[in-house]
């Protein structure tokens, strides 16, 4: 008997989704900021805020150097009197949270916002505080060493020489149990996190990555991922990142990676699964059963991932 | 009996980072008007409620504010309590001297309450509903603290 849990899952409708311009410094505080993208985001879906049951928040204290970083947008994302959960983790996460949430028919339309502002402090300083404070950070590693330690495993050509350019953005997307004619749903969600200690896990390869397909794919009925999407929008911030996708995912390598231009030339913190969720939603909408592959990744070398199937109706 | 437990080994780390707030626009009329001793709530145009902070967006009504209002720096003492531990100034590093008192004040011409200090000299004449008046700085920066505090209305 199959796991119940891993049975296909009520479909849930990107309704909509909006995201700000990715800038090396957004002058705006963060709230006039996510609220660009909360606005757009409610319009594209043709959603009111009142329309809204519930919201799902992903931003990360450290980077925000805020505690409970989500109080800065609590009005902003519309959450004043109403159930927000805030995910410490990439947007993808956090849509892939809402999306339980709507398929447990807790709640009929969930809002899902994912900020970052690199501009705030030095990111790559910064992610040397998220690692293990007795054996790594003494020694001073950081995501950029443990990205390097993956990149030359992999083939020498590899090496860390370039890394998406990192600024402030903020994304919006619309979830809902209710599926217009046309609509992309989501019909499989995955999620995996790897040991955080880079010595424990095999990194010359996306392992947790493969798991979080493989959920994915079984819920949504995908039995051959090479042949299965139209489009796959990656998480990738480094190039070597790409081959560790593509092995992990088993999408082949005549599925098109990132036709919406990917991160590489601009993505913020914490943002990007979600702008890769809508990405993705966008490429297929209208072409009734064309799938595409969205993705989220975070922590030191991909240390989470997170994966959604999106198939338009 | 059993022996102590010997110490285990721990690691300091001190961390220092320094992050940079855009304060938005209306926090940035605000303080540019604090600069000069003016105080300004914003109103929503749906509620009516003045808020004093100003924040860009009512989170009850769910609509964008930028009409200006200008608030007295009288007004009643809504909450109040006196602190008598020494807790560590964020703009200093050293611990703040106590007591000290902390209300919420209700500004004439703002619906909503400011959080800030109040002058404990005579504790006795703190209470809810009393009529407080700011206490400025003479040389005022267009910061929170350019009130120094609240003071009970003789």
């Amino acid at each position: 008997m199959a796991d119940a849990s891993r049975q296909r899952q009520r479909d849930v409708a990107v309704l909509g989704g909006a995201e700000t311009e990715i800038v090396p410094e957004d002058l705006r505080s963060i709230p006039e900021m996510v609220l660009e993208a909360v606005a757009g985001a409610l319009d594209d879906a043709a959603v009111q805020w009142e329309d809204v049951d519930a919201i799902v928040t992903a931003s990360v204290d450290l980077f925000d150097g805020l505690t409970a970083s989500s109080i800065a947008v609590t009005e902003v994302v519309g959450a004043v009197l109403k159930p927000e959960t805030r995910i410490a983790a990439d947007g993808m996460a956090a849509a892939i949270h809402a999306v339980h949430q709507i398929a447990a028919g807790a709640y009929g339309t969930v809002l899902v916002v994912a900020h970052g502002k690199a501009s705030m402090a030095p990111h790559w300083d910064l992610t040397e505080w998220a690692m293990d404070p007795v054996y790594l950070q003494p020694l001073g590693v950081d995501f950029l060493t443990v990205a390097g330690l993956q990149a030359n495993l992999i083939a020498d050509s590899n090496r860390v020489g370039r890394c998406a350019s990192l600024g402030d953005g903020a994304c919006a997307v619309v979830l809902s149990s209710s599926v217009p004619s046309g609509a992309a749903v989501i019909t499989g969600t995955g999620h995996d996190l790897d040991a955080h200690y880079p010595g424990d896990r095999d990194l010359s390869t996306w392992s947790g990555l493969q798991r979080a397909a493989g959920r994915a794919y079984e819920q949504a009925g995908v039995r051959d991922p090479a042949t299965a999407f139209a489009v796959a929008e990656p998480s990738c911030m480094f190039p070597h990142e790409e081959g560790l996708f593509v092995e992990a995912t088993a999408i082949g390598k005549n599925t098109p990676l990132s036709p919406s231009g990917g991160l590489m030339e601009g993505t913020a913190p914490i943002v990007s699964g979600l702008t890769r969720l809508l990405a993705a939603a966008r490429a297929i909408e209208g072409n009734p059963g064309r799938r595409a592959l969205a993705h989220g990744a975070w922590g030191p070398a991909g240390q989470g991932h997170a994966v959604a199937i999106v198939e338009a109706t | 009996m059993t022996a102590a437990k010997p110490e285990l080994v721990s690691v300091t780390l001190d961390l220092d980072m320094t992050w940079r707030y855009a304060s938005g626009d209306p926090m940035d009329r605000f303080l540019n008007g604090v600069a000069k001793g003016r105080l300004e709530a914003l109103r929503c145009p749906e509620c009516d409620t003045r808020y004093l902070p100003p924040r860009p967006f009512c989170g009850r009504c769910n609509v964008a504010m930028d009409e200006w209002g200008p608030v007295s720096d009288t007004g009643t003492l809504i909450a109040w309590t006196v602190v008598h531990l020494s807790i560590i100034d964020g703009r200093t590093g050293e611990p703040r001297p106590s007591p000290y008192g902390m209300g919420l004040v209700q500004l004439d011409g703002a619906d909503t309450t400011l959080n800030h200090y109040l002058d404990t000299a005579d504790p006795d004449r703190l209470s809810i509903g009393a009529r407080v008046k700011a206490v400025w700085r003479d040389e005022l920066r267009g910061a929170m603290d350019d009130i120094i505090h609240f003071e009970v209305v003789p």
